[in-house]
């Protein structure tokens, strides 16, 4: 492989769309494929099983070939609403998967950078903080303040805008008062449901690194139920 | 899931920039039962400095030492294959009983 392959596509990655790395193991040869670009001489005859294997985000070698393609999978989409103690101990967690964080708190004493290096962070209610992000069904909700006023707005975003992943924190009692007044605002049982709370699965532990845990394991095993149906 | 491939080839490309020899291995193909997917990675220098992983642990030490081989060679890359029956494969044991395939490639400048 060649230094400008490699240089382009940690630049590349950073971009956040899909793409894949083709190489022809025959003569050592690669490059990086994007959907509708035209392909070199190395790969052109394979045009049609490489874009196969990239609508099906699937890995390998392409059968009775020498040609070798390896997605890179456009990154899910985290947002955290709660710039808690939790909160740090989650992205301490999540680091290591292939998710992009942002965490939203209109407390500005919470989202401090001592508190949260290197992780993007908008210091506004949530209503206004999400108009500037174009959410889909690849995002990740996990609301973490259990205050109506700033989880209730996130949480009607996420619903509305069918995140595949909403977790909300707080008590089984906090939780049944949040679900009456999202049922208020017009949500049906099916939409109510689908939000994960009590958040996490059952670990028994009460503290932060623990429900931390907990949230990141729920998180990742849906994570993966969906990429699995859209590997198949 | 994981985000280690990042990772490998942002240190790949530091490792490069301070004047080393770079040698990226993929796990190409897998048959049976295998702990690595295909398209799992590793990086090699010519110190035999390594990240990342193309197995369990059962292959690691034979694909680092063909990394450092490969940077002694003239050749730029090379396929690999370990199997059960392969003699190779007894001594650093693959000991799931899989087949795979590695393809190493220097990182050329």
């Amino acid at each position: 492989m060649k230094i400008e392959i490699l240089k382009e596509i940690i630049k590349k990655k950073s971009s956040k769309e899909q793409f894949a790395i083709l190489t022809n193991l025959s003569n050592g040869n690669s490059e990086i494929f994007e959907f509708g670009k035209p392909l070199s001489k190395d790969f052109e005859n394979y045009k049609n099983e490489i874009e196969n294997y990239y609508n099906l985000k699937k890995n390998g070698t392409i059968n009775g070939t020498q040609i070798f393609i390896l997605n890179y999978i456009k990154p899910i989409e985290v947002i955290i609403v709660g710039a808690v103690h939790i909160a740090q101990y989650l992205i301490d967690l999540i680091k290591n998967f292939n998710f992009v964080i942002t965490i939203i708190d209109p407390r500005e004493y919470f989202t401090t950078e001592q508190r949260f290096q290197n992780i993007k962070i908008i210091n506004e209610w949530p209503n206004k903080a999400l108009e500037k992000i174009q959410t889909n069904s690849n995002f990740a909700l996990i609301t973490l303040t259990h205050d109506p006023k700033i989880d209730d707005p996130a949480l009607n975003h996420a619903l509305k805008n069918k995140f595949f992943y909403i977790g909300a924190l707080g008590s089984k009692k906090t939780h049944e008062n949040r679900c009456k007044r999202l049922k208020e605002a017009g949500f049906n049982d099916k939409e109510i449901n689908s939000i994960h709370g009590p958040i996490g699965i059952k670990l028994g532990g009460k503290s932060a690194p623990e429900i931390a845990l907990s949230i990141v394991a729920q998180l990742v095993s849906k994570t993966n139920k969906i990429s699995l149906k859209s590997s198949n | 899931m994981s985000k280690s491939f990042e990772i490998i080839l942002e240190e790949a490309n530091s490792w490069i920039e301070s004047s080393q020899k770079v040698v990226l291995a993929t796990v190409i193909q897998t048959w049976g039962s295998s702990p690595c997917q295909v398209g799992s990675r590793m990086i090699v220098n010519e110190k035999g400095d390594f990240l990342g992983s193309v197995s369990g642990g059962c292959v690691e030490a034979n694909v680092i030492n063909e990394c450092m081989e490969l940077i002694k060679s003239k050749n730029s890359f090379k396929k690999i294959e370990f199997t059960i029956l392969d003699e190779n494969a007894w001594s650093v044991g693959l000991a799931c009983g899989g087949k795979m395939a590695v393809f190493i490639e220097e990182i050329n400048l």
